[in-house]
């Protein structure tokens, strides 16, 4: 379990972060999402003790670490840097906390240990090598080993993925959670790979500027996301946003009058809004739930499926259909969209100083 | 073209020989005057017949004056100030390097000042120190007045090293369950192997070579061979021939010292400019 309440971190004039709350369960796979300089790393450092925040607490199973030296800790961390040392074989850079005080196996232990994870990634035959001969690739999962070869009270990975070619991550990233040691270690996970974050935690933490704006499992931050730009971090093509403002009977207007939808949620009326669709939740053609019709801008195969680009009035959204629906469609052709009132997300519009916060339950 | 480009390569080897000539001189010179018989040091005509008799005299404590004493001498001074450097510089140089704490820059400015202060400044209140503490002209004292030659010198080149290091591999250390001092020991210090290396040459070389502090705070028992070289040109007739054997001599331990570890060397000077 993993608790951090106020955190306050400066380096000279700038703040990493600005009263970080973080609340990781015993046994949780939790995944930290944000963008680079949002202050993932320091939130994972000050978890290892490796910082010092410069106001608030950090908890271990209960205990405050204040002043107690990151050995003392038993958290194990992953760098993105990988932190490996140079000087030595990946073998030894595996059994490194095997050898240290305070997690010593007998030398035959050891080696199995190290054996049994340099199978599990991939890395057996590369054992003998100076850490210097390898790609970045085989150095992330040799400080991924070196993290997964002990135990401890919490694992903090720093982007452990990212050095992968694709085809690699994608097969780590399913197999990662289905290490065993993962499974019951608390796992605190940062990436910037919002389809990382998804796959992989039970509950994901989206960081900004130093602050945590939301918590929640992947259904919450997908379906009830906090503010616009939770909504455009998560999935791709990205979230439709359409600018508009609550009219007086209650719909929402676009600016150029030509979208008019329905809405739930209670806003008064004259309130910029965004209204927000998720590019799968748009349908083409007749169906329940409200209907809108634009004109075809352009498409574009994904494969099975195809992203059409529909022009409502100056607006254009995405959507995301079968390719059976799509069949024929050109450019300027009319189209009918369809989409259910559950899906709508509604948000203040975008201010300069923050990014709109969604309105309604 | 291709004559002017290869009269150019001519003119720059030409002038290469020329500055090799220039640089090298002395140092024929000095081989040549110290094949010299005595008797032929004065001469006014031409007349060289090499003999090895002035090293045979300097090497075999004649003339009354110990030279192997005090190439010993050297040895032990230059060797020790070196060890107690590294011993104090490296824990010093690292601590520089990884945390600012109040005061370390001024700290590590006074430390570079003992470099470029001459040393003639000091060398009267140290000589009369010396005399009151008992440390004038033994191993001990020399060991001590030459940390302002050495330990500057460690310290500053050695930090560079260790802040050229990641701190992230000394914190991988700490989470994979070792102490910090464990950390410095097993991480960072291996890994500036090829600093030390270079570094240790390079304060031997101005140990071994320090001239003032030898020439004041020794008489005797620790003069080293800067010094006692000179005490050949004493007496009667100066024995040039025997101050140039006993020169060449003293050039003997910094010039193995530096070809057994030219390897580190190239490594040390180039070390940090490339990134893996």
């Amino acid at each position: 379990m993993i608790r951090l309440q106020g955190i306050r971190k400066a380096f000279g004039r700038t703040t990493a972060l600005d009263g970080l709350e973080l609340d990781v369960r015993e046994g949780e796979f939790f995944c930290l999402l944000g963008p680079s300089g949002a202050g993932k790393t320091t939130t994972l450092k000050t978890v290892a003790g490796l910082e010092q925040p410069d106001s608030g607490t950090v908890e271990l199973d209960g205990r405050d670490m204040a002043g107690v030296e990151p050995y003392d800790r038993g958290v194990a961390m992953c760098f993105e840097s990988y932190a490996l040392y140079p000087h030595r074989s990946a073998y030894d850079n595996l059994a490194s906390p095997l050898r240290s005080p305070r997690h010593r196996l007998p030398a035959a232990e050891a080696r199995d240990r190290v054996g049994a994870i340099a199978e599990l990634l991939g890395i057996r035959a590369l054992l003998d090598r100076p850490v210097g001969q390898l790609s970045n690739g085989q150095r992330q999962r040799v400080a991924l080993g070196r993290v997964l070869v002990r135990p401890a009270r919490a694992f903090l990975l720093d982007e452990p993925l990212s050095h992968l070619d694709a085809k690699l991550r994608q097969q780590m990233r399913a197999e990662l959670k289905a290490i065993g040691a993962v499974q019951h270690t608390t796992t605190l996970y940062v990436t910037h790979d919002s389809v990382e974050a998804l796959a992989l935690g039970d509950r994901i933490g989206v960081i900004r500027d130093g602050r945590i704006v939301q918590t929640g499992t992947r259904e919450e931050i997908w379906y009830r996301p906090c503010d616009t730009e939770v909504a455009r971090a998560f999935g791709r093509p990205r979230i439709n946003l359409l600018p508009g403002a609550v009219a007086a009977d209650g719909c929402f207007r676009s600016a150029d009058g030509k979208v008019e939808l329905p809405i739930g949620a209670a806003a008064s009326p004259g309130t910029e809004v965004l209204i927000g669709v998720r590019p799968r939740d748009l349908a083409l053609g007749e169906g329940p739930g409200h209907e809108l019709t634009g004109t075809v801008y352009v498409t574009e195969v994904l494969g099975r499926s195809v992203e059409v680009t529909v022009r409502l009035g100056e607006q254009h959204v995405s959507l995301v259909a079968p390719r059976a629906d799509t069949a024929g469609l050109r450019p300027d052709d009319p189209v009918r969209l369809t989409v259910r009132p559950e899906n709508l997300l509604l948000f203040e519009a975008d201010r300069p100083e923050r990014p709109g916060r969604r309105i309604g339950q | 073209m291709k004559t002017r480009k290869r009269l150019l390569g001519w003119l720059a080897d030409a002038a290469l020989i020329l500055y090799f000539v220039f640089a090298l001189f002395p140092i024929a010179w000095m081989v040549i005057l110290s094949l010299k018989p005595t008797n032929e040091l004065f001469s006014t005509y031409f007349s060289f017949s090499p003999t090895l008799d002035g090293y045979r005299t300097v090497l075999g404590d004649s003339e009354g004056i110990p030279f192997v004493r005090f190439f010993v001498n050297s040895l032990v001074v230059s060797v020790g100030a070196v060890v107690l450097s590294l011993v104090v510089g490296l824990p010093a140089a690292y601590a520089s390097a990884r945390w600012r704490f109040k005061g370390s820059e001024n700290l590590m400015f006074t430390l570079l000042s003992f470099r470029f202060a001459p040393e003639l400044t000091v060398i009267i209140p140290l000589f009369v120190l010396y005399q009151k503490l008992g440390l004038f002209d033994t191993y001990v004292g020399m060991i001590w007045v030459l940390q302002l030659v050495t330990l500057p010198l460690i310290v500053w080149i050695m930090r560079s090293y260790f802040a050229d290091l990641t701190p992230e591999l000394e914190q991988a250390a700490l989470l994979d369950g070792y102490t910090r001092k464990q950390a410095f020991f097993k991480v960072a210090l291996p890994l500036v192997k090829p600093g030390i290396a270079a570094v240790s040459l390079l304060a031997f070389i101005f140990a071994w070579n320090n001239f003032v502090f030898p020439l004041i705070l020794t008489s005797n028992e620790a003069q080293t061979v800067t010094v006692g070289a000179l005490s050949f040109l004493g007496g009667d007739r100066p024995k040039y021939n025997l101050t140039a054997a006993a020169a060449l001599v003293s050039v003997v331990p910094p010039l193995l010292l530096a070809l057994t570890i030219q390897r580190y060397l190239v490594r040390g000077l180039s070390f940090g400019a490339v990134k893996s």
